[in-house]
């Protein structure tokens, strides 16, 4: 083979430039945000339902496990008859975590697809946002892992129900354990986007009724890789109380690197939201602390569970994780309201959502969690443990404590939420 | 004063990261002419070759097994797929195919080792600090300091006094002229791509130590990487040392101060570079130009 100047085409001219470099650079930064979508089988006239979660980047594992955890239930629907007797289709898409992705890809379900309904998202953000662009559409959408309190709480819609916890109902679960297991000297650990904030709001309002002391807050991006700087304001402050609000990847970054400072050791450590795949993928001597649950996969009073976790692991040769409940109530949710409105009309199901109570077989959990009529936000069950530091994959938490959401959460009234639906 | 010593020591720690990443892509660019949008593929693959061989043949044996499994990878790439680029003028071509290939990398390894991150285990020894007060000094930054260190020594010296390595920079500076001189450029192409991918894998090793091992953990780093190779100059390797450590510190001390900007302040580097002496660092006039 010879190029055009008649040399070896391994000796080829150099066709790379400076300006090229960068152009690519940039064509990388760009292109990091686009990836292609998943779309599952078809079926005949189905009921469509959209899901946007984060495939790629920090919270990949999380938004993964909410899907699998959707199409297991889409499996199950369908065996059933599917919704009002029509098959039910889930078509998926990437937002990778990214607030303007997401709503693009909501626009492009509703617009192209013309999904009946939509779910997902991990990142508070990103579930706020489609929240309100699901309204402007006049779209059902389940937020189904973002668990800022305004998506129910000032910035409620008709449209939008929350199956996950909001951030005060997982601030209160934590922080009564930790003031009474350890000190009332806290340093936090917050990152710079809507979960981070709204949970420092609650833990550090929480921390000043007890008459705790706030050490320092550190804030840092989301998807930070080094959490040196803060550790080490943290190490000098001697709390005794880190509370860490990161998440997924980043949570997985922070608790290595304080691991290897011997911090683990001086303080201790608490996290409103503790989830099994980041602690599946801490190195043992990181697996430490205490934190909330929203869903454990062993729960040996509740018989559904245990069936529940042998079909996923059948499935995905994986334990189901909260976020893969998440994932199945919320798909089974739309069933369950469109069989109670006798239709899948938007307005229709979300009065007929309202109070709605899910069965034993989609809990999974104790006490029953119902979607609350003033402001949509569902009243799941916190459970409140440590981490199990000498278990094997997947006994990585052992829960002492299950909180009801009906008793932690604030009421619609307090949180701001006034529902209206379109005339 | 004392914070500042620490965030811009662990800047630098954290600069000996790109660094080494850096060092691998200058190569690849400079005599491959590719633009390496799998780089941080390679760096993901040697780290999960590390971790999968590490409880078979222990974390030492690993940390060389994985980057060098990550070199052999990129020979048969470089073979089977970057050596048709070779012949076309447009980088685009080279461009999109190794950026293809980082999807289909990073979708492989979340097929074979699932979405989750994996539990990279380091050796007790060096997971602790060095002293109470330093607390912020581990054994392992300190060995991966010294690991990066010691790379970038046997990198030059291999490139300075080794008869292929003497060929691998005269091919950066004129590779037709070491074409007519008889050279087998297709060969130390080759190497020199797996020279640039094992690198990169060792990079991946060292870096599951201390950040989490799943399939997009090269994402977060390939971006400094390319502003490590600009800011120092493309086609200078000692360029990109010089630029993967300056970027790294000054990530270090902007988190200390601002950590939100943390992010935005290599890229104001870069600008502020480009805009002064446009060819880099230590760039050469009419390389690359």
């Amino acid at each position: 083979m010879t190029d055009s100047d008649g040399l070896p085409a391994g000796a080829a001219k150099r066709p790379i430039t400076r300006r090229s470099v960068l152009a690519s650079s940039l064509a990388a930064g760009v292109a990091a945000t686009v990836s292609p979508p998943i779309i599952s089988a078809l079926g005949e006239a189905p009921v469509k339902l959209g899901w946007i979660d984060p495939f790629t980047g920090t919270y990949a594992a999380l938004g993964t496990s909410q899907l699998n955890g959707a199409k297991m239930a889409m499996a199950e629907i369908n065996k059933k008859g599917g919704i009002l007797g029509r098959q039910l289709q889930i078509i998926a898409e990437d937002s990778a975590a990214n607030v303007g992705q997401a709503t693009e890809k909501l626009n492009k379900l509703v617009d192209q697809d013309k999904v009946d309904f939509t779910a997902g998202g991990v990142s508070s953000a990103e579930a706020a946002a489609m929240s309100h662009a699901a309204n402007l559409k006049s779209m059902l959408y389940i937020a189904v892992g973002g668990h800022v309190d305004t998506i129910t709480g000032t910035d409620c819609h008709w449209n939008t129900f929350k199956l996950c916890s909001d951030t005060w109902m997982l601030s209160e679960a934590l922080c009564a354990t930790l003031l009474k297991k350890f000190g009332k000297r806290w340093y936090f650990c917050t990152p710079d986007y809507a979960w981070g904030h709204f949970l420092y709001k609650g833990a550090s309002e929480i921390l000043a009724q007890a008459k705790g002391t706030n050490l320092g807050n550190a804030v840092l991006p989301l998807g930070a890789t080094d959490f040196t700087s803060a550790l080490i304001k943290v190490q000098q402050a001697k709390p005794d109380v880190f509370v860490v609000f990161q998440s997924g990847d980043d949570f997985v970054n922070l608790m290595k690197q304080a691991t290897q400072f011997g911090m683990t050791k001086t303080m201790a450590f608490g996290s409103p939201l503790l989830e099994l795949e980041p602690l599946a993928a801490l190195p043992v001597e990181a697996r430490t602390g205490w934190g909330v649950m929203e869903w454990w996969w062993d729960q040996p009073n509740q018989p559904h569970v245990k069936e529940f976790v042998a079909s996923y692991r059948k499935l995905y040769k994986a334990t189901p994780s909260g976020r893969s409940w998440l994932g199945y109530a919320a798909a089974h949710s739309f069933a369950l309201g469109a069989a109670r409105a006798k239709s899948i009309q938007a307005a229709k199901m979300a009065h007929a959502m309202e109070g709605m109570k899910l069965p034993p077989e989609v809990a999974l959990e104790p006490d029953g969690p119902y979607y609350r009529a003033g402001d949509h936000q569902c009243m799941i069950t916190e459970f409140v443990g440590e981490v199990n530091q000498k278990g094997k994959y997947p006994n990585l938490f052992t829960v002492s404590e299950e909180l009801g959401g009906a008793k932690l959460a604030k009421s619609p009234a307090e949180k701001g939420c006034k529902l209206s639906y379109p005339a | 004063m004392e914070l500042l010593l620490f965030d811009g020591f662990n800047g630098l720690i954290q600069g000996a990261f790109y660094a080494l990443m850096a060092l691998g892509l200058s190569l690849i660019i400079s005599l491959n002419s590719v633009i390496n949008f799998a780089h941080g593929g390679f760096m993901v693959v040697g780290a999960y070759l590390a971790f999968t061989l590490a409880p078979y043949i222990g974390f030492w044996p690993a940390l060389f097994a994985g980057p060098i499994l990550a070199g052999i990878l990129g020979i048969l790439v470089e073979r089977t797929l970057v050596r048709s680029m070779y012949g076309r003028s447009d980088p685009i071509y080279s461009l999109l195919l190794t950026f293809g290939f980082a999807l289909i990398i990073e979708d492989v390894v979340r097929t074979i080792w699932g979405a989750q991150g994996v539990p990279f285990e380091i050796p007790a020894a060096l997971g602790s600090p060095v002293s109470t007060t330093y607390f912020f000094l581990t054994g392992y930054r300190l060995f991966v300091i010294a690991a990066i260190g010691l790379a970038t020594i046997a990198l030059f010296a291999f490139l300075r006094l080794s008869r292929f390595g003497i060929r691998i920079r005269a091919g950066i500076l004129d590779l037709e002229t070491v074409s007519a001189l008889g050279v087998n450029v297709y060969l130390l192409r080759s190497v020199n791509f797996a020279i640039g991918t094992l690198l990169a894998g060792f990079a991946g090793v060292l870096a599951a130590g201390v950040l989490q091992l799943a399939p997009t953990m090269g994402d977060d780093v390939i971006m400094a990487t390319f502003v490590a190779v600009v800011v120092g100059g493309i086609g200078s390797l000692f360029g990109s040392v010089l630029g993967g450590l300056l970027i790294g510190l000054a990530a270090g001390i902007t988190t200390a101060y601002y950590p939100a900007a943390s992010d935005v302040v290599i890229y104001v580097i870069m600008a502020v570079v480009l805009i002064v002496r446009p060819r880099g660092l230590l760039g050469q006039e009419g390389l690359f130009e």
